[in-house]
């Protein structure tokens, strides 16, 4: 019994439906934006995964893509952070149903 | 079947703790055991062929984003709403949708026909610079995109600056605010 693609797809799947889970079902505005990472990362294995089972030159593809992947992710945490930084200062609040100001 | 066993207690761990960020009460836990998660989703690249992605998973994913993560929680004291409850009645219309979502994913998974590569090239540090600083005009043209991914980083950390600062204004205009 050996290491199959298949299993690593199931894991990244799995993974993916937690952090979804945790963005969409938790309250805490910490924890939305952590599920966001998780399924980030889940979609980063699921590339690495896939790259293994495409021929020499197609597999370098999913060597880079995942590098731009956690670029952007970086570039989301910090956006996203500011932007919990700067409410919570008003709202003194991380419930993600009090940031509802915005209705048309 | 060593790396099967690998991936096993690596996936398992990966798992574990990403339940654990869906479970746990304090937002300081639950960026713990995310880096727990990352690392071990470190070790399975690693597994599979990608030692440069694991490397830069660790350094970028566990050490910069996390970091950010821990600091804005410890500096923001995000404990300190105890009002806030974990989950709320549209939690339980999110889980079983989510599981049945996942069940037709991989029900279309499991069907597929997936087999590894043997000529598939491993993702050490020479392959991937070279593959991603290839600027010969009929490259991939990867340089490009990571040009890109500069400014976009810049204009992030810029955004995140502005959004952040208190007042809008002058450092002048700051102190004297302070000083009436």
């Amino acid at each position: 019994m050996e290491l199959q693609p298949m299993y690593i797809q199931i894991l990244a799947l799995v993974i993916f439906a937690i952090g979804l889970t945790v963005a969409i079902a938790r309250r805490n505005l910490f924890f939305v934006l952590m599920g966001v990472e998780l399924a980030l990362n889940a979609v980063n294995l699921s590339f690495v995964g896939f790259a293994k089972t495409l021929p020499a030159e197609a597999s370098v593809v999913g060597q880079i893509v995942p590098l731009f992947s956690i670029a952007v992710a970086a570039a989301e945490a910090c956006v996203g952070f500011a932007m919990v930084i700067m409410i919570f200062r008003n709202k003194e609040s991380v419930d993600a149903d009090s940031y509802s100001d915005m209705k048309g | 079947m060593l790396a099967l066993i690998y991936f096993i207690i690596l996936g398992v761990i990966a798992v574990g703790a990403a339940l654990c960020v869906l479970l746990s009460r304090h937002p300081l836990y639950g960026a713990l055991s995310l880096i727990l998660s990352m690392v071990s989703l470190a070790g399975i690249y690693g597994l599979v062929g990608s030692p440069f992605l694991g490397v830069v998973q660790v350094m970028v994913y566990a050490g910069a984003i996390m970091m950010l993560v821990t600091f804005v929680i410890m500096v923001l004291n995000g404990a300190r709403d105890k009002r806030t409850p974990m989950f709320d009645g549209v939690s339980l219309f999110v889980i079983p949708a989510v599981i049945v979502l996942a069940g037709l994913v991989g029900f279309a998974l499991v069907r597929a026909p997936l087999a590894f590569d043997s000529a598939t090239l491993p993702g050490s540090v020479k392959l991937t610079s070279e593959t991603l600083f290839d600027m010969a005009a009929t490259g991939p043209g990867y340089f490009l995109l990571f040009e890109i991914i500069g400014v976009l980083l810049l204009s992030a950390m810029v955004a995140a600056i502005f959004l952040a600062k208190k007042h809008l204004g002058s450092v002048v205009a700051e102190n004297r605010e302070e000083t009436h």
